[in-house]
């Protein structure tokens, strides 16, 4: 444990206040600016009101992009889980070397930069001729969260004693009841934890989306266009709301990651 | 116990083949989806462009016009500094705020760490904007000061200039420098740092020759995390940058964009490749050093 004098303690809190005030400072602002207006160079404070909220519900521009976002998520996370588990099982099965360049290449979208990995996959799709759309997309950000999955899966299966499947196998369950009863249960956290934090990345997810993307937009890209053309109310409303759940989110998450861990 | 290892490994021959199809699509996707794009992007960027059209010759004039034309190489040399800016801003930052919380106890560390992170999560986007809408001539800061009559007109050298760009990427990439800081701190065994000061050191001195080396390898890795996701940022610059704020990732970007070179662009990418490559595999020798001594 790190012991601090009075002084130290005062510098480090005053310093670790200060990035706080910078790194909540603007997202503060925005959700202010979302209930109030600002008229006149001064905020009216009489004027609070959810008009923002309201107008937002009728943006169809919007409500679409949500929807891709949450549909663009889902497919990858899903996809994501099911190739983590899969490549995760096989680099602990495996003896071969070449593992080690498999799991180079996992890590590889999440290590460059997101542009180069955009941009790869934005050259592929035309020398494959697939034409760019949210399927385009969902590739994109399955390659990129991947990573995120396969790690947190590879991690747990590793702690897991192999004495455990041995027994299990001893017992004379099947390699399937193994997999059903002994080594599913005790993945569930992991796989809640992944499916957490890679949805999150992918919500979030705007460098390599706007590389592959085609027509239709997914919510970072429909804000980046919105905000081009100025600022409204109702882009702090819809940040607000995406604050909210972005938060609760990430608190979910870290419930899991911390049942996780206590294992 | 024997009996079932010798039928588990009579099963295990039986299943070669078997073996020899997982094997396989375990491949398949990485290789397919990862691996695959990026020697097509690398072979792209030998290609030129005549009058339009992408001509499938292997040439290396892309990389040789990289190399003469005036404006590429100073912007790059430019971007990469202000990459190293944004590195050791949110390292400065950084490492206190680690500090502070590694010396937190129990369940308080915790909810602080939570407290740093959350930033995180938040949307890119968002941030950027809310950055804007700070910095603006008709921002946020900008009116306090007005209203409490430090300044009389409304500062514009806060943003759409380069000094923005690396004020809104180090507020953006902050958290990342930390984490790893943090993580290695955490790392450091009580007992050295109980036996430092059972051995007479002040904290300065334990912290000088005891913490900062152990926690130097985090350090080094959070360090190049935001000076890797800096580099290739597009959005960041564009949003926040203006017209004196060009970047080497707005360059590439609209090579894919408007200017419509795909092969300049991607051998301008790879360049940047080769700068990432050389931060990571630099990071990695480091901290093999520091774990050989």
């Amino acid at each position: 444990m790190i012991r601090l004098s009075t002084t130290a303690l005062a510098i480090l809190g005053l310093i670790a206040g200060f990035v706080l005030l910078v790194l909540y400072g603007p997202l503060l602002v925005a959700i202010f600016f979302s209930f109030f207006k600002f008229e006149n160079n001064a905020v009216q404070w009489d004027s609070f009101s959810f008009d923002a909220y309201r107008s937002l519900i009728h943006d169809e521009g919007i409500i679409d992009a949500v929807l891709n976002t949450l549909l663009v998520g889902g497919v990858a996370v899903c996809l994501a889980l099911v190739l983590g588990t899969a490549l995760a099982f096989y680099y602990n099965s495996s003896r071969s070397r070449l593992r080690e360049v498999l799991q180079l290449l996992i890590f590889l979208p999440f290590l460059m930069p997101p542009i180069i990995t955009g941009l790869s996959l934005l050259v592929f799709f035309r020398e494959t001729d697939i034409p760019r759309s949210l399927v385009t997309v969902v590739i994109g950000h399955t390659v990129f969260v991947l990573a995120l999955a396969y790690r947190i899966i590879l991690a747990r299966l590793q702690t897991l004693r192999s004495s455990l499947v041995e027994a299990s196998l001893d017992l004379g369950a099947s390699r399937w009841q193994t997999f059903r009863y002994v080594l599913a249960p005790s993945l569930m956290s992991a796989l809640g934890a992944s499916a957490i934090l890679a949805f999150a990345l992918s919500f979030d997810e705007t460098l390599i989306t706007l590389l592959v993307t085609g027509t239709k937009s997914t919510l970072p890209m429909r804000l980046w266009a919105m905000m081009r053309m100025g600022f409204t109310p109702d882009i702090n409303a819809l940040v607000t709301i995406i604050l909210a759940g972005s938060t609760g989110l990430s608190l979910l998450a870290i419930r899991f990651v911390g049942v996780t861990s206590r294992r | 116990m024997t009996a079932v290892r010798v039928a588990a490994r009579g099963e295990d021959e039986r299943h070669v083949g078997y073996r020899l199809v997982i094997t396989l699509l375990a491949y398949a996707l990485p290789v397919v989806f990862i691996l695959l794009p990026l020697i097509l992007f690398l072979i792209q960027s030998f290609y030129y462009v005549d009058h339009g059209d992408i001509v499938r010759e292997l040439t290396l004039r892309n990389y040789e016009r990289f190399f003469t034309g005036r404006a590429f190489l100073p912007v790059f040399i430019k971007t990469c500094w202000l990459c190293l800016g944004v590195a050791a801003i949110t390292v400065l930052f950084g490492y206190p705020v680690a500090y502070l919380l590694a010396s937190l106890e129990g369940r308080r560390k915790y909810v602080m760490m939570v407290i740093f992170v959350i930033p995180l999560m938040m949307s890119y986007i968002i941030k950027i904007y809310a950055i804007r809408a700070i910095l603006g001539g008709n921002g946020f800061l900008n009116r306090i000061l007005l209203f409490f009559g430090i300044i009389d007109q409304p500062l514009t050298f806060l943003i759409f200039n380069l000094q923005a760009v690396l004020l809104t990427l180090s507020v953006i990439l902050l958290p990342f420098a930390m984490l790893p800081i943090f993580i290695a701190l955490e790392r450091i065994p009580r007992s050295l740092i109980d036996a430092s000061f059972d051995l007479g050191a002040s904290s300065f001195q334990t912290f000088r020759d005891v913490i900062w080396p152990l926690s130097l390898q985090g350090t080094i890795v959070g360090a190049t995390f935001t000076f890797v996701l800096a580099l290739g940022d597009f959005i960041t610059p564009q949003m926040v940058g203006g017209t004196s704020g060009f970047t080497f990732g707005r360059i590439i970007y609209s090579q894919f964009g408007f200017a419509f070179n795909w092969p300049f662009g991607a051998a301008l990418s790879v360049i940047l490749l080769a700068v990432v490559l050389v931060a990571i595999v630099g990071t990695g020798l480091l901290a093999r050093t520091r774990h050989q001594l």
